[in-house]
């Protein structure tokens, strides 16, 4: 009731105000909790730098450097060089990658909003091919690529103001653009806000990549760039941080139970968009699109082609979890898979492991070995009465239960009984014919009417018929005596079969 | 017998000497080290070598361009306007035309009349295509012959020093100079 | 005694001299470079190319006849210090990592056009390479073939630490031309009239008063990339820049009138 009435309060509040239009009244303020915004670049610009230079540490992945710790903007002088290198995109397959700093992903570079950037791009001289770097923290022409254009055994250095917090992907934009992208030329560069990232245990570094080889996924050998499934979009490996080992066996992240962990994350493209999820974990926050502000509790997040997102969660308890891209046919046969490896203490109240291991029949309640006893006794020719009763039962109950319920009480006036049933008594053949060519119509059972449609029992041969019938004709007080597979044959091969009868 | 051969060799030393004396080496990076002749309005030949001893502004335009030519010798006058006399006198400056096969000596003194160029510190001058690709090389500037006969070109204003030497270059064009490129000339200038 | 002196005079003088030059014919050819001005198809006049790329022996002996061009005597104007024949051992030693018949590499534009002056010859224009280079063994055009591409992209996924071939060793191309493919960049004389922006995104953006009047060149062609990419590294370097995968070849106009290549 508050809720349609309070904007209607608002509204006349505000048409009561000189000078208020309509259409400018705010929406009820009782959904999620009203964000403040940062400023963005506007006001990211905390001054000059104060203090000496810093030189900025850059890690190879999967590792990040810690955090700056500055309280003040500084002057930060990154120098990353660019290297052609010849490696192992999946075992036994080589890759001439072009790197930044030798690794794809390239290394991870941290700063703080409102330093000042001094930033050297060297092309290594045993380079083949000019490059140059957009870094998406950089507000300014190109993000730097206009002014980075190298060429090999050359260096270039160009100085921008880190306006905006955010984690940024950066990348070669050298045409063809996309294939520097592909060959692996991107990273990750986190401006960190003016009061740091919260704290957590561990942090690390991941990127994915779509990557397209001439030869086919796993095709052994040196395998060069395909231009035309990039443009198709068809990539031959989807991989995290460049490799298929890349998180695998000894290289996966490793985590101990009570710690907190956040993970960079990154996607170079240049194509797919990545559904990045962790088997086994859920995600307590998500800073969407490596941005300001996060998201609670989710499972999968997405991550644009030349984005990033930061993900962090708590491990409870130990194993493995696996770090996948959700479109799945990309982990499981083009190589997105990745894994963290959380050791400690196990939680049986979290998570218990496996507590039952025991057969399950689905429809079948009962053991079908008495079927199985009975076929064999028949075909030996030494079928007793008790088999017959026995493998009946197991049938029935498969079957005939579902309707005339194990206890043969049937549903009043629904199913009729079949325990001392003065109908199926009376005429041992009928029933054979009943159970083969089912009923349809008024009968009278028990001094009852039933009217209902049994379908044709068509899926049971002779031998099964004979022995459910046995089975019904020895139960709940019924006269007994046997029903023989022959017996059955007979009044198969003497009733017409009604539409809907097999065989 | 030794006395005689050294005086021999010191005399033929002294009118070595005398005869041609041998300034010191142009300096590694200096862009006068072209070898290429040029030719001014004026239809005299000259190598930029012996521009040396002055700092100069340089800049290469051609004398039909319609789009920012004009502006490269408005550049070149706003530098000139915002020094002092005294500094003036110690600046010359040097345009080099990319278009060698129409602009001819009399083309060029055209360009000086109509701006009214004051040719004892203005030069206009063309040399032949191998230069201008040289000299353009040198200097960083590039351009294209379009099918018409037009060109795009990539325009700056370059300071050399006396030595010839690349001190400093502006991409900002017009009569307001660009006050970083300006201290840089000014700078230059006082160290002579 | 005169004779042996006559004799390794012309011997010199025809290493001096260079490779063999090979005749191209004229044809008509629709470059990748899309200009404003030029969006046909453009006539190339004939000309004269050498059939290999320079190499290390021929510029050892043009250094040694051109002493202003050897490595420490260049003025730093004319090749970047650090980088000009820095493979080398010695200034006038090749050295056992050199082969003779590799091509020269570590060249600046001021010194390959050096060395083609010397010859009585110049570098060859971006229209004149490109033309020539688009021929395969069978055809004189053969960019449209996946295979042609391949082979070139073959070349750019080969890691740089791989050692340069020698010239001449790949079958030669329809006019008898050897290694303008698979084997090194190799300057033009007009490299720097390829006004490409630093940032290559920028192609449908012009910023007319930087080119005066030109929007930067367009390289949208994704069939040509693997041309593209040799405008791209062109485009990067300064006339004083050597790297060590780059080199050249000579080219001879021909004597009569011919127009200005468009």
């Amino acid at each position: 009731m508050k809720r349609s009435v309070f904007p209607l309060i608002v509204a006349a509040v505000l048409f009561s105000l000189p000078g208020c239009k309509p259409g400018k009244q705010d929406v009820a303020a009782d959904t999620a909790p009203v964000k403040t915004d940062t400023g963005g670049s506007a006001a990211g610009d905390f001054g000059p730098p104060q203090g000496e230079p810093v030189n900025a540490v850059l890690t190879s992945p999967p590792l990040v450097p810690p955090a700056t710790g500055r309280t003040a903007p500084a002057k930060v002088i990154v120098e990353l060089e660019v290297k052609e290198v010849e490696m192992e995109i999946s075992e036994g397959v080589k890759y001439t990658f072009w790197t930044f700093g030798g690794t794809v992903p390239g290394s991870f570079i941290r700063v703080r909003q409102g330093d000042t950037v001094e930033f050297h791009l060297k092309n290594h001289p045993d380079n083949k091919m000019p490059h140059n770097i957009d870094l998406h923290a950089v507000t300014g022409p190109g993000g730097g690529a206009a002014s980075s254009f190298t060429a090999p055994g050359h260096q270039s250095q160009f100085t921008f103001k880190a306006l905006n917090a955010g984690l940024f992907v950066y990348h070669c934009a050298t045409a063809p653009v996309g294939m520097h992208v592909a060959n692996g030329m991107y990273g990750l560069i986190l401006v960190e806000p003016p009061q740091g990232m919260p704290k957590v245990d561990r942090e690390y570094y991941v990127m994915q990549g779509d990557f397209y080889t001439v030869g086919k996924y796993r095709e052994k050998g040196m395998q060069a760039f395909d231009m035309q499934k990039a443009i198709d979009e068809n990539p031959t490996y989807v991989l995290f941080n460049g490799s298929e080992g890349a998180l695998l066996g000894d290289k996966a992240l490793k985590l101990n139970v009570g710690e907190t962990v956040r993970l960079y994350v990154g996607n170079g493209g240049p194509n797919l968009v990545s559904s990045f999820h962790i088997i086994g974990e859920i995600f307590d926050k998500v800073y969407t699109e490596g941005g300001t502000h996060y998201q609670e509790n989710v499972q999968t997040t997405l991550i644009p082609a030349g984005g990033s997102s930061i993900v962090e969660y708590k491990a409870e308890v130990p194993g493995t979890g696996v770090i996948v891209d959700h479109s799945i046919f990309r982990a499981f046969n083009k190589g997105a898979l990745g894994m963290v490896k959380t050791e400690g203490p196990e939680n049986k109240a979290i998570y218990s492991g496996k507590e039952v291991d025991s057969v399950y029949l689905g429809d079948k309640a009962v053991s079908s070995a008495p079927v199985s006893a009975a076929a064999t006794a028949t075909a030996g020719g030494v079928l007793t009465l008790d088999q017959q009763i026995k493998a009946g039962e197991a049938l029935f109950n498969g079957t005939c239960s579902v309707c005339h319920q194990s206890s043969g009480a049937g549903i009043p006036n629904v199913f009729p009984p079949l325990a001392k049933s003065d109908f199926l008594n009376a005429d041992k053949n009928r029933a054979i014919h009943i159970v083969l060519n089912g009923l349809n119509g008024p009968v009278t059972v028990n001094g009852n009417k039933f009217d209902s449609v049994m379908p044709p029992m068509s899926q049971l041969n002779d031998d099964e018929v004979a022995n459910i019938v046995t089975f019904v004709l020895n139960s709940w007080g019924n006269k007994g005596g046997t029903v023989t597979a022959a017996e059955v044959a007979k009044v198969r091969k003497e009733t017409p079969r009604p539409q809907g009868a097999a065989h | 017998m030794n006395k005689i051969l050294f005086a021999f060799l010191f005399s033929f030393a002294l009118i070595g000497n005398a005869a041609s004396p041998k300034p010191a080496a142009l300096p590694g990076d200096s862009v006068l080290q072209i070898d290429n002749v040029f030719t001014n309005q004026d239809g005299r030949n000259f190598k930029l070598a012996e521009r040396r001893g002055k700092p100069q502004l340089v800049a290469m335009f051609y004398t039909s361009c319609k789009y920012i030519c004009p502006l490269i010798i408005d550049s070149g006058k706003g530098v000139d306007n915002s020094l002092t006399p005294a500094e003036r006198k110690n600046l010359s400056i040097l345009l080099v035309s990319i278009d060698p096969a129409r602009d001819t000596p009399e083309a060029l003194m055209y360009i000086v009349n109509k701006r009214k160029l004051d040719t004892t510190r203005w030069t206009l001058s063309r040399t032949d295509e191998k230069g201008v690709r040289t000299l353009a090389a040198l200097l960083g500037v590039r351009y294209r012959v379009l099918a018409d006969g037009e060109f795009n070109h990539t325009s700056a204003l370059i300071l050399l020093d006396a030595e010839g030497r690349v001190v400093a270059r502006t991409e900002t064009l017009g009569s307001k100079p660009d006050p970083v490129f300006l201290a840089a000339v000014r700078k230059t200038l006082a160290v002579k | 005694m005169r004779r042996l002196i006559l004799l390794s005079c012309l011997i010199s003088t025809a290493s001096l001299a260079g490779g063999a030059y090979v005749r191209v014919p004229a044809g008509e050819f629709q470059s990748v470079l899309k200009y404003e001005d030029n969006k046909g198809k453009q006539k190339v006049a004939a000309f004269d190319m050498m059939k290999q790329p320079v190499t290390n022996a021929q510029f050892l002996e043009f250094v040694r006849t051109h002493p202003q061009w050897q490595r420490g005597k260049t003025p730093v104007v004319f090749a970047e210090q650090k980088h000009y024949l820095s493979h080398w051992q010695a200034p006038l030693v090749l050295g056992t990592n050199v082969k003779p018949q590799q091509p020269v590499t570590q060249v600046s534009w001021f010194a390959a056009s050096a060395y083609c002056e010397a010859q009585g010859a110049r570098l060859p224009t971006w229209n004149e390479w490109e033309y020539t280079a688009a021929a395969d063994p069978k055809r004189r055009d053969a960019r449209n073939d996946p295979a042609w591409r391949e082979s070139i992209l073959g070349w750019y996924a080969k890691p740089a630490s791989t050692t340069i071939a020698d010239v001449g060793k790949k079958p030669a191309n329809i006019y008898g031309i050897q290694d303008l493919n698979g084997l090194i960049w190799e300057w033009t004389e007009d490299y720097s009239a390829m006004l490409v922006s630093a940032d290559n995104r920028n192609q449908s953006d012009p910023d007319k008063s930087k080119f005066c009047g030109a929007s930067a060149l367009s390289m949208e062609d994704k069939e040509s990339y693997a041309v593209m990419m040799r405008v791209a590294m062109l485009s990067s370097l300064d006339a004083v820049n050597s790297t060590s995968n780059l080199g050249f070849r000579c080219a001879k106009s021909l004597p009569r009138t011919q127009t200005r290549s468009p």
